[in-house]
């Protein structure tokens, strides 16, 4: 292998590659904000290890401001390293939800942290780390470049889910996120070894020229199955799903938010990346794939969710089923509505990361006073902790798609996607949503129930003291939440932005 | 005959005088030596001292952490020699790309020196 | 007739693609059927391996030098999975000598 390398001395000098600075400054300040965390973990004592947390949220903050600028200096698209990372309106959009949502966690990780005595400096090392490979996926398009980002934001993630050492539960959620995930990336790049053994090049766009309608190669046809099956194992899609809701029962809480938001999301994005720019000719390999797992995965999520007892549980199988109502878009990806579906799909993940986090804070927040995980433990919120109350019924009815909440808007966009696709099962698919979005009622309606009808349990109506920075995360999530279904406007704008 | 097979030959003799030669020094040395036996002899020879429990036993738990560190860096240096082979044609945007990457792993060496696991026992 | 039969000797790229898929299908079987996670975990790498393999053939067949490079990053990144994956096992090994997969299963339904 290395004598092919030593060979290469004839060929013409070295230039070295021309690297936009500008496009790559959210990285660049991520990567510094990370060494500045570790170092001074290393060197701060035990008292001061508060500041920890706050370098690292205003690290996030500092590289979402190369964001900003980066969005208002025009809408040309900045690629780098041969087309392998590129930087463009769809890879800013993502990487500011990204962002975003890393900053919501690192809030809900303060308080849970620092009175759990927990290994702060690594905990926050290792969040943004992972943080740093979803924004990097966002902008990934060479199947080396997304295979690295992919193991950057997994490997931080399996340490997190088993950060409670001392309990088995948790250990037993890093085991298996992290074999199944482990699994799940082997096949993926077997998957990506035959792509390039196909078409030999690992840049998207060029698998993308090679692969043409109707003349694809056996090999090719394999690829694209195991990479969609690898990448289905990191967004639990059905069924490939067992690994979710143990290791989101079993990971501290705010861990549970940021793997059920932030790295689903990055799943989706690397899929995203490959099936718009690399298959946009393969929709007869995989869009009766992805609409199998789609129609599957909602359905199981909400037939599980409906028998849960356990609060984090249940919201894990309502992550799996919304999961597929993200698929759902993707499965009509190459046809008619292609724009359409990549427009719902980012829509989708905004709103749910908004709505999502916002439920953790509220889980985050109930628990710090009932110390339970059971649905029963929820029993007339509303009377003694009101805000708490209204905030969760808001972040539950989005997620059931009640309007005028965000949830409304992004599942109104998943249908009309799979509808305007015109084809027999696009219909189907959108038969199976509806009946789904009728049967989610029943556990976010449960829920609700608990909030506003049932007794409290023991009759202890204390009121819940939430820690600033909770109520900070509540703030941001029930705003976004609000805003992206009452304001159209921004809705609208990311139809115009997004492209590949 | 293929080029394959004749690099093949060569080494398959190599292997061949190797073992013949080993064979044909042990033999001589059987012959002329004297032969006698005692169980000190058949002994474990553990540098002079008499040998302790049994050949298998377990080892510190607390090495695993050396060996981790040791793969981690170790299979870093996979990315260093291709660049070290092309030292002058990446000149000086090479060196800074290296060191960049040095350092981010001297940040793991600093926190495993930090965290007290470079000590020995 | 003896330069036909040492002609068909000679290794064809093809036949490190079919060695890498058989050692790829070893590697998975065994993560489905073995129960203990250190063993699944061995399988694991060997499906890694096959990749390379798989990789470096390909980029042959092509004169490519892209897949030996992807070969380093597969290999770096599984040695950062190695490390974290023994941490995590044997984290749990600890508090539960000779657990199995199934030992692992405290949380249900």
């Amino acid at each position: 292998m290395l004598s092919t390398l030593l060979a290469s001395d004839v060929v013409a000098p070295f230039s070295s590659p021309k690297i936009d600075y500008h496009a790559l400054a959210p990285e660049l300040v991520l990567a510094g904000v990370i060494v500045a965390v570790l170092l001074a973990d290393l060197f701060l004592e035990e008292s001061k290890k508060w500041v920890l947390s706050t370098i690292a949220g205003f690290g996030l903050l500092a590289a979402f401001i190369p964001i900003v600028t980066l969005a208002v200096s025009g809408h040309r698209a900045r690629s780098m390293f041969g087309g392998a990372y590129v930087v463009d309106t769809y890879s800013l959009l993502v990487k500011g939800i990204f962002l975003l949502a890393g900053y919501v966690v690192v809030l809900l990780s303060q308080n849970y942290l620092e009175e759990g005595d927990y290994y702060q400096g690594e905990y926050y090392f290792l969040l943004l780390s992972s943080i740093l490979g979803m924004v990097m996926m966002g902008s990934s398009r060479d199947l080396v470049t997304i295979f690295v980002s992919l193991e950057f934001l997994s490997i931080p993630a399996y340490m997190l889910a088993a950060w409670r050492k001392r309990d088995l539960k948790s250990n037993e959620a890093g085991t298996k996120y992290y074999l199944l995930g482990v699994f799940a990336s082997a096949v993926m790049l077997y998957g990506m070894s035959l792509l390039y053994g196909d078409t030999g090049t690992t840049i998207l766009k060029g698998i993308g020229a090679k692969l043409q309608n109707g003349s694809m190669s056996p090999v090719a046809v394999l690829g694209i199955v195991f990479v969609i099956i690898g990448f289905a194992f990191k967004v639990s899609a059905v069924p490939f799903h067992n690994w979710a809701p143990d290791t989101y029962q079993g990971a501290p809480t705010p861990i549970t938010a940021f793997l059920s938001v932030a790295s689903k999301a990055a799943g989706f994005v690397a899929l995203i990346n490959l099936i718009y720019v690399a298959f946009p000719h393969g929709g007869d390999v995989f869009q009766p794939m992805i609409g199998v797992m789609a129609a599957s995965t909602m359905t199981l999520g909400n037939v599980m969710a409906l028998r849960q007892t356990n609060i984090v549980r249940m919201l894990a199988y309502s992550s799996i089923s919304q999961g597929g109502f993200i698929l759902m878009p993707l499965a009509v990806a190459g046809g008619k509505s292609s724009g359409n579906a990549l427009t719902a799909i980012v829509t989708y993940l905004a709103v749910y990361a908004a709505t999502n986090l916002g439920l953790f804070a509220v889980i985050i927040a109930v628990s710090r006073k009932t110390r339970s995980g059971e649905v029963s433990s929820w029993g007339g919120l509303f009377s003694y902790a009101p805000l708490l109350g209204v905030l969760a019924t808001a972040f539950l009815a989005s997620l059931a798609g009640i309007p005028p909440l965000g949830g409304w808007v992004a599942k109104f966009g998943a249908f009309r996607a799979v509808i305007t696709s015109g084809t027999n099962w696009g219909y189907a698919l959108a038969i199976v949503g509806a009946v789904n979005s009728v049967i989610a009622f029943g556990y976010y309606g449960s829920l609700m129930r608990e909030i506003w009808m049932k007794p409290v349990p023991d009759g202890d109506t204390a009121p819940i003291r939430t820690p600033s920075s909770l109520n900070a995360a509540l703030m941001i999530c029930g705003g976004a939440t609000l805003a992206l279904g009452v304001v159209p406007g921004i809705i609208l704008r990311f139809s115009d932005i997004i492209k590949l | 005959m293929s080029q394959l097979l004749r690099s093949y030959l060569t080494v398959a003799m190599f292997g061949a005088i190797g073992v013949l030669l080993a064979a044909l020094l042990l033999a001589i040395s059987a012959l002329v030596r004297p032969n006698r036996p005692n169980a000190d002899k058949s002994k474990v020879y553990e540098s002079g001292v008499d040998p302790i429990g049994d050949g298998w036993s377990q080892s510190q738990i607390r090495y695993y952490v050396f060996a981790l560190l040791f793969v981690i860096f170790d299979v870093e240096t996979v990315f260093i020699f291709p660049w070290a082979t092309q030292l002058e044609r990446y000149a000086g945007f090479g060196l800074l790309e290296m060191g960049i990457f040095v350092f981010v792993l001297l940040l793991g060496l600093v926190y495993a020196w930090r965290k007290g696991v470079l000590r020995w026992v | 007739m003896n330069a036909v039969m040492i002609a068909i000797i000679e290794p064809q790229p093809i036949w490190y693609l079919m060695l890498s898929a058989l050692l790829f299908s070893i590697g998975a079987f065994g993560v489905l059927v073995r129960r203990n996670p250190l063993i699944m975990f061995m399988c694991i790498e060997l499906m890694l391996n096959a990749v390379n393999l798989s990789f470096v053939a390909f980029s042959r067949i092509w004169g490519d030098i892209g897949g030996q490079s992807t070969v380093f990053f597969v290999l770096v990144v599984a040695a950062a999975e190695v490390v974290v994956g023994l941490g995590i096992i044997v984290s749990i090994l600890r508090r539960k000598p000779g657990a199995t997969a199934d030992d692992i299963s405290l949380m249900k339904g």
